[in-house]
């Protein structure tokens, strides 16, 4: 089987990560965001993953390289020169998609986060014999996105409505599909969208189906949804495999912690934090729903909550970090400074106090 | 041998209500500054003195607020201070009339008055012995201060020669001199004759008023008592330029002490003063067998400080105050029986009597002016 991982654009909302990464390299749970969609993949027989992708494709393959031959799986590029919207890149890439076997193939939206039933999706598809199935999420407030219509028994999905006024269901485009090749037949080479044209057109001849994604589901495109993120990926990840979690005393709720990260004396750790490798934490540091980017160092007594930690950056003595505060790679934050939802871009030195939240060139 | 008293007043519980909510627990005048009351300060100065008999706080607190703190003072320095209840506010210059027979009591030949509310270093010798060659009745202590901040006070003009106080005017809406008075004086005794002219004179008033409804009085003239006399308005401006009053200049620190936010820049001026006069005071710490020390800090005895800690600069820290393992403490005053949990974080800020910080936790003002005020037994978790 194949898959069509849609990477697109610059990831503008997760900056100032993406100024030093693409986005799908970007750590989430102390792995790149990407490999935890061609894990789950390969996991249910993927062997070619087509990476959708608008820039810097060379970063992207020279780092997916070593995946290549360790998960034994083809990864290749299609790159777009101007923006296609959600289905034009599948167009792009018909070639790569589509080959004698007839299956489906998956498309999956890079910057979604879930348990990735994919096994359950094949089953379900083959089940219901239509030409497309995507999967479904229940979200509170449904106003805000763009719901699924569609009959409760079978999955079978009646109409989309975007950004409803009126209550017309919570089920909500989880951005995970598994399509016949011949959806591809229905898409030409322009900037077009899957939501708003392809998927309409397909429900109307009745071939499309949604199933609801069991577990949880989050798109992390931003700060505040990557943290909340952990959150459920952790919650997640202590119901199937606890034994990757910290324990012992210092330790509070779910914790990641890299092997090779060191943590002092007298710390108090989460919930929700993940440390990445190489990092170091000094003695009496709090941490608690955060993010602590590869080789890190926070210094004795310092206090980080609602916060992502770049790579290789420092934090000082006594320094708090909080309230949405994203630093970029390789930021130094010194003694006993105050960040209060500070965003600070790349190679920065922070010597006095942030007292709103607001973005330090 | 020529006996010199000085005299502090120190207001009263409706005066100095911009320093609330401060002064809800402790009057004004006993509020640490440096570790130390507020009115230790000039009382320490006046010690410096010779040949001082006494030292007379007057204001209109309760006896009682003061009567501890009096009677530790006067056993600490070998010196009589008494506290003097007035039974009503009578002004600057009033409240000293009032209490005339008993500041006279040692026939002294010169009376020092100090504002309760000022922070500087007091260079009262220095101002007895400008005063004595100068033969008059008064001299000021008096500061240049910006142009800017200069109508916040008592605004003066001096003869650059003689230091003859020549025109006094107080909070003046225009610009009248960049020189200030300082709320601290040296009078001989005459000082009550022209306290006296100055009822002498309103009772006169009054009556031509009750006489003929002279409607032309000042409207601030009429609303005061008989027996309230201010010493700037009723004193100092009548006498100016006519060779009574004189000035004496000082060009080291002064502040006063109206907010909250100034009394961490005063504790400020009056810990690096200790580094000259009183090191002892000082604490001093390597992060070895006590906290480390940066800058100039007041532990008090009887507070227990973790040796991981760190504090300072600027710091004051009460009696019976527990600062944990790895607490950061940064110019704030900490006071009595507080509690500071193990790796918080204190900034610009004064901690009530009782509050407790949990572990980290933080309290942190912008800047010093700007100062947190935790309430008193707020817990902070």
């Amino acid at each position: 089987m194949k898959a069509l991982i849609l990477v697109g654009g610059f990831g503008t909302r997760l900056r100032p990560l993406t100024l030093s990464f693409p986005k799908p390299l970007v750590e989430f749970a102390n792995k790149p965001m990407i490999l935890h969609q061609i894990e789950a993949l390969k996991a249910v027989g993927v062997t070619e993953v087509v990476l959708a992708i608008n820039y810097q494709p060379e970063v992207m393959l020279n780092f997916l390289k070593d995946f290549e031959t360790k998960l034994d799986v083809k990864i290749t590029c299609s790159q777009e020169t101007e923006p296609l919207g959600t289905a034009g890149p599948l167009a792009l890439a018909r070639d790569k998609l589509i080959d004698d076997s007839g299956e489906p193939f998956f498309v999956l939206n890079s910057d979604v986060i879930s348990e990735y039933p994919f096994k359950e999706m094949i089953e379900f598809h083959k089940a219901h014999g239509g030409e497309a199935s995507i999967m479904v999420t229940k979200v509170d407030e449904p106003s805000k996105y763009g719901v699924v219509v569609m009959e409760e028994s079978t999955g079978k999905v009646e109409k989309f409505v975007e950004k409803p006024k009126l209550f017309v269901g919570n089920k909500i485009n989880a951005g995970i599909y598994l399509l016949n090749p011949s959806v591809l037949d229905r898409i030409e080479l322009r900037p077009t969208s899957i939501e708003k044209e392809v998927f309409p057109k397909i429900a109307a001849e009745q071939k499309l189906y949604a199933m609801v994604l069991p577990g949880f589901w989050m798109d992390i495109g931003q700060p505040r949804d990557y943290i909340t993120g952990l959150r459920l990926y952790l919650d997640s990840l202590r119901k199937k495999s606890s034994s990757k979690l910290a324990t012992g005393s210092h330790v509070v709720g779910n914790v990641l912690i890299h092997e090779s990260a060191k943590i002092g004396e007298g710390c108090l750790i989460g919930p929700d934090v993940a440390i990445g490798p190489g990092c170091v934490v000094e003695s009496g540091v709090r941490l608690s729903r955060c993010t602590v980017m590869r080789g890190v160092r926070i210094k004795k007594h310092a206090c980080i909550s609602s916060s992502i930690i770049g790579w290789h950056s420092t934090v000082g003595q006594w320094a708090r970090v909080e309230n949405m505060t994203i630093l970029g790679e390789d930021v130094h934050v010194c003694d006993e400074i105050y960040s209060n939802g500070g965003v600070v871009l790349p190679h920065k030195e922070i010597k006095s106090s942030i007292l709103k939240p607001e973005i330090v060139m | 041998m020529e006996k010199v008293v000085a005299v502090i007043m120190v207001g009263g519980p409706t005066k100095g209500t911009r320093f609330r909510p401060l002064s809800f627990n402790t009057p004004k005048p006993l509020f640490p500054l440096a570790g130390q009351p507020m009115v230790h300060h000039p009382i320490s100065a006046c010690k410096r003195i010779p040949n001082l008999a006494q030292i007379f706080l007057i204001g209109f607190y309760e006896e009682r607020e003061f009567a501890l703190y009096v009677s530790s003072i006067s056993n600490e320095l070998k010196l009589p201070v008494r506290y003097l209840k007035e039974d009503k506010p009578h002004g600057s210059a009033g409240g000293l009339y009032y209490f005339r027979d008993m500041i006279m009591e040692d026939s002294p030949s010169h009376i020092f008055l100090l504002n309760c509310d000022v922070c500087c270093n007091f260079p009262l010798t220095d101002m007895l012995e400008a005063h004595k060659r100068s033969g008059g009745m008064g001299t000021m202590l008096v500061i240049k201060v910006s142009a800017e901040s200069a109508h916040q006070f008592g605004e003066l003009v001096a003869d650059p020669i003689t230091k003859e106080l020549l025109h006094y005017t107080e909070k003046p809406e225009t610009f009248v001199s960049d020189l200030i008075n300082c709320g601290v004086y040296v009078f001989t005794p005459d000082i009550f004759t022209a306290i006296h002219d100055v009822f002498t004179h309103r009772e006169d008033r009054a009556n031509i008023r009750r006489v003929s409804s002279f409607e032309a009085l000042q409207a601030a003239t009429r609303a005061l008592p008989v027996d309230f006399v201010r010493l700037d308005q009723d004193i100092l401006s009548p006498l100016a330029g006519k060779k009574q009053l004189y000035t004496y200049e000082t060009t080291d620190f002064w502040e006063q002490i109206k907010t909250p936010g100034m009394s961490l820049k005063c504790s400020a001026l009056y810990l690096a003063q200790f580094k000259m006069n009183s090191p002892h005071l000082l604490a001093r710490g390597d992060g070895i067998m006590n906290a480390s020390v940066t800058g100039d800090v007041f532990i008090h005895p009887s507070a227990k400080v973790h040796p991981t800690a760190k504090i300072g600069p600027n710091v004051s820290i009460s009696a019976n105050v527990r600062v944990g393992a790895g607490v950061r403490l940064i110019s704030c005053i900490i006071l009595d029986d507080v509690e500071i949990k193990e790796n918080a974080v204190v900034i610009n800020s004064i901690v009530g009597w009782k509050s407790s910080l949990g572990k980290w936790s933080r309290v942190q003002a912008s800047a010093l002016l700007q100062i947190n005020i935790c309430q008193s037994t707020l817990r902070i978790l």
